[in-house]
């Protein structure tokens, strides 16, 4: 797995596509910048211990409560699921998806090949979504083979997170991207919209930016910038208040929209000032 | 007879293709966590969608300011209220293209698709009338030739319906005076779609077909029993094939004369979409009036009114390239906004591009999207150029609200180099994994309605 650069390459053909010379195309713009963004990264530090080195080790706690608490529940979907008992499971299924919210930040960037076989979507024949549709879509408790699956990745990520390398960019990588993505419309219900809890996944998500942030990156920003450090507070604070409401109806889309934006533009600009380069959008292979 | 079985045989195809490419979109909303109630069909990810003409574009190759902002402002939500504007709906979303929409479902608002109730409890409980009366979503080709409007005609001027429409119905802020002349500078350049058949007058030619020949002659005569009466009495040939007012067809109230130009892509029939068809309308018009039509003379009239409600090139499929066009010619709004200090206009750019980009970036699915294989590479790239769009825009409109301006036409500059260079060539490379290939798009949506059939088989 890469963290894509190409969004960083991106930026700076887009901000400035004549660097590369007045007489290339666009195509040529793009390599130009990949290639003059490689040559900075090289002489970039990362890779060697600093503060923020230290402080993304600080998140691997919570990091491994949060699987922990996912992991816990899905064995107790099994249990529950073995029990007869719909109620039971349903229950447990909300209490492990609150443990697997929060810990977004970095399941997608770190263990991509995990993250696609426990959270598909819409493709539900894996996953919590498969156990959604089938605890909450149909009533039926027929989701056993589907729930020792979710129990054995689960598993497999969490024996991971003791020895998984953290590192501060990836962690912003993941910060960024989840702010992005708890701004995309939930107007049609959202990913959890069979169990009708598309609401705490989004809460969820803002639970673990706000202690990400509050944990790797908070101090280190202040130092470096106190208005941004003041900005990227704010904002934070305002997603928590968009999302006391009653319900997903109730929640101010456009709002939710632009205050996501607005935090993802802060903290691409707080990258700089950290010594990190420009947080990615999306991950792939 | 061979020119008219040759024209409903095509307009057959047409809509038959519309028909096939749109098939898996056709699933409504579900669940009961959504703004509209479930079951709503929108039809938002159809992949054909009417083909619009703008009269400033066809005349002079470019729409101007008034008539660019006009379609942003019909696009965009943050111009209505309440539901409307949560769920995202838009003028855009009823009237796709600035014609209909025959797919659009509203439980509880509609009664069968094509038509809602536009003074129903939904989208503003203040405008609720207590009756469940839905009327058929009309299309604005023309709509400069219709006055008047409303489908009771209730008054003749565009821009006050148009107000209407945003404050009273779907309970929109008061919209400002630029903004509803952008409105209507916007309507008022849809043309309908041209129609080489229709000549000087509205009379047809070129090779016309004994029963269009012989339709447009019943067209003409005078109604047996009220001999002052005719179709062309009030369906005016000469005058868009209408007369500018109401009147009592026996549909249950006094309804305005609808034009009969493209009307083959304007299904459902009258003011509440009750019929689906020209033979129905035909029939009614018939029993009401007792014409006394024969058999032949029905299909006579059936051909006559295809021919005169055709059009060239009715659909088109939807695509990246037409997505980027459009939101192109909104952000350019930003050209004259940006120098203007206009803070108004640059915030309704970013929400309204920016929201669009939003639903196009869905359109390259993520890595968790396990119903498609393949072009993760390319479909990770798209929707990194798109969401890096979107993000430019949030700067311009963040450096706008601090009165950077200059700060906020560098970002523009940004925004272009990415939007005419980069991001459609990302998307071109993207395009065979995007739900704009019909096969990525049918196992994305039938992925979609397995899981959501879960719930529907429980209850």
């Amino acid at each position: 797995m890469i963290e894509v650069g190409f969004g960083r390459a991106l930026f700076a053909w887009a901000t400035n596509p004549t660097c590369a010379g007045a007489r290339t195309g666009p195509w040529e713009y793009f390599v130009a910048a990949c290639l003059q963004l490689a040559m900075c990264m090289v002489g970039s530090g990362q890779g060697y211990a600093t503060p923020l080195d230290e402080a993304a080790e600080r998140y691997r706690p919570y990091m491994i409560e949060s699987i922990g608490q996912a992991l816990s529940g899905a064995r107790d979907i099994r249990q529950q699921i073995a029990a007869g008992n719909l109620a039971g499971a349903r229950k447990a299924w909300i209490s492990a998806r609150a443990g697997w919210e929060r810990s977004e930040i970095f399941t997608a960037g770190f263990v991509p090949e995990l993250d696609e076989k426990i959270d598909a979507w819409p493709d539900a024949t894996a996953g919590f979504h498969a156990i959604e549709a089938k605890l909450f879509g149909a009533n039926r408790l027929d989701a056993a083979s589907e729930t020792e699956a979710l129990v054995g990745h689960l598993n497999d990520l969490h024996l991971k997170l003791r020895d998984m390398r953290l590192t501060p960019q990836g962690l912003l990588n993941g910060t960024v991207r989840l702010a992005y993505e708890v701004g995309e419309s939930k107007a049609d219900g959202g990913e959890s919209r069979i169990s009708g809890t598309s609401l705490d996944d989004m809460r969820n998500n803002v639970v673990g930016i706000q202690f990400a942030y509050r944990t790797i990156f908070a101090v280190a920003l202040e130092s470096a910038d106190r208005k941004l450090a003041e900005t990227v507070a704010g904002k934070i604070e305002e997603l928590d208040k968009l999302l006391v409401v009653r319900d997903l109806q109730h929640v101010d889309i456009p709002g939710l929209r632009r205050t996501t934006e607005e935090l993802v533009v802060a903290l691409q600009g707080a990258a700089s000032k950290l010594g990190l380069g420009r947080p990615t959008l999306e991950v792939s292979r | 007879m061979k020119v008219r079985c040759l024209r409903l045989i095509a307009v057959g195809l047409t809509l038959l293709a519309a028909a096939s490419l749109g098939r898996v979109g056709a699933f409504p909303i579900e669940g009961n966590q959504s703004i509209l109630p479930a079951g709503t069909e929108l039809d938002e990810d159809a992949l054909v969608k009417p083909r619009e003409v703008f009269r400033s574009e066809a005349k002079d190759g470019v729409k101007s300011y008034l008539v660019n902002l006009g379609n942003l402002a019909f696009a965009s939500p943050a111009i209505l209220g309440g539901p409307a504007r949560q769920a995202g709906m838009s003028c855009e979303t009823c009237h796709v293209n600035g014609a209909g929409n025959p797919k659009l479902y509203i439980p509880k608002m509609s009664t069968r698709p094509g038509n809602f109730d536009t003074t129903g409890p939904l989208f503003n409980p203040k405008a609720d009338n207590q009756v469940l009366d839905p009327v058929r979503v009309p299309s604005l080709r023309g709509a400069r030739y219709l006055a008047p409007y409303g489908h009771d005609g209730r008054t003749s001027s565009l821009r006050e319906f148009v107000h209407d429409v945003i404050v009273t119905e779907f309970a929109g802020p008061e919209p400002s005076p630029v903004i509803l002349d952008a409105v209507v500078a916007y309507i008022h350049d849809i043309d309908f779609l041209p129609n080489p058949s229709l000549g000087p007058g509205g009379r047809l030619t070129g090779k016309i077909s004994d029963a269009e020949r012989r339709g447009e002659a019943l067209f003409l005569k005078p109604f047996r029993h009220q001999p002052t009466m005719s179709c062309a009495g009030c369906h005016i040939p000469s005058g868009a094939f209408v007369d500018h007012r109401q009147h009592d067809v026996g549909s249950g109230g006094i309804f305005k004369t609808p034009t009969l130009v493209n009307a083959d892509f304007n299904a459902p029939y009258f003011h509440d979409g009750r019929y689906d068809n020209f033979d129905q309308v035909v029939a009614h018009f018939d029993r009401v009036f007792d014409l006394g039509l024969s058999e032949q003379d029905r299909g006579d009239l059936v051909a006559y009114l295809t021919a005169v409600g055709d059009g060239m090139q009715p659909y088109e499929r939807e695509g990246a390239g037409g997505v980027l066009k459009e939101v192109n010619d909104f952000a350019s709004v930003l050209e004259t906004a940006i120098p203007a200090n206009d803070k108004e206009v640059i915030a309704l750019a970013v929400e309204t591009i920016g929201s669009e980009l939003r639903e196009l970036t869905e359109r390259y699915p993520d890595r968790k999207n396990t119903s498609i294989s393949g072009g993760q590479q390319e479909r990770a790239n798209a929707r990194i150029g798109l969401k890096e769009a979107i993000l430019t825009l949030r700067r311009i409109d963040v450096a706008a609200a601090g009165g950077h301006f200059d700060e906020a036409a560098a970002e523009y500059k940004n925004y272009r180099n990415l939007m005419f260079a980069a991001v459609p060539m990302l998307l071109g490379s993207a395009q065979p994994w995007s739900l704009f290939n019909p096969e990525t798009h049918d196992a994305h949506y039938a992925a979609f309605r397995k899981t959501m059939q879960a719930k529907q088989s429980a209850h």
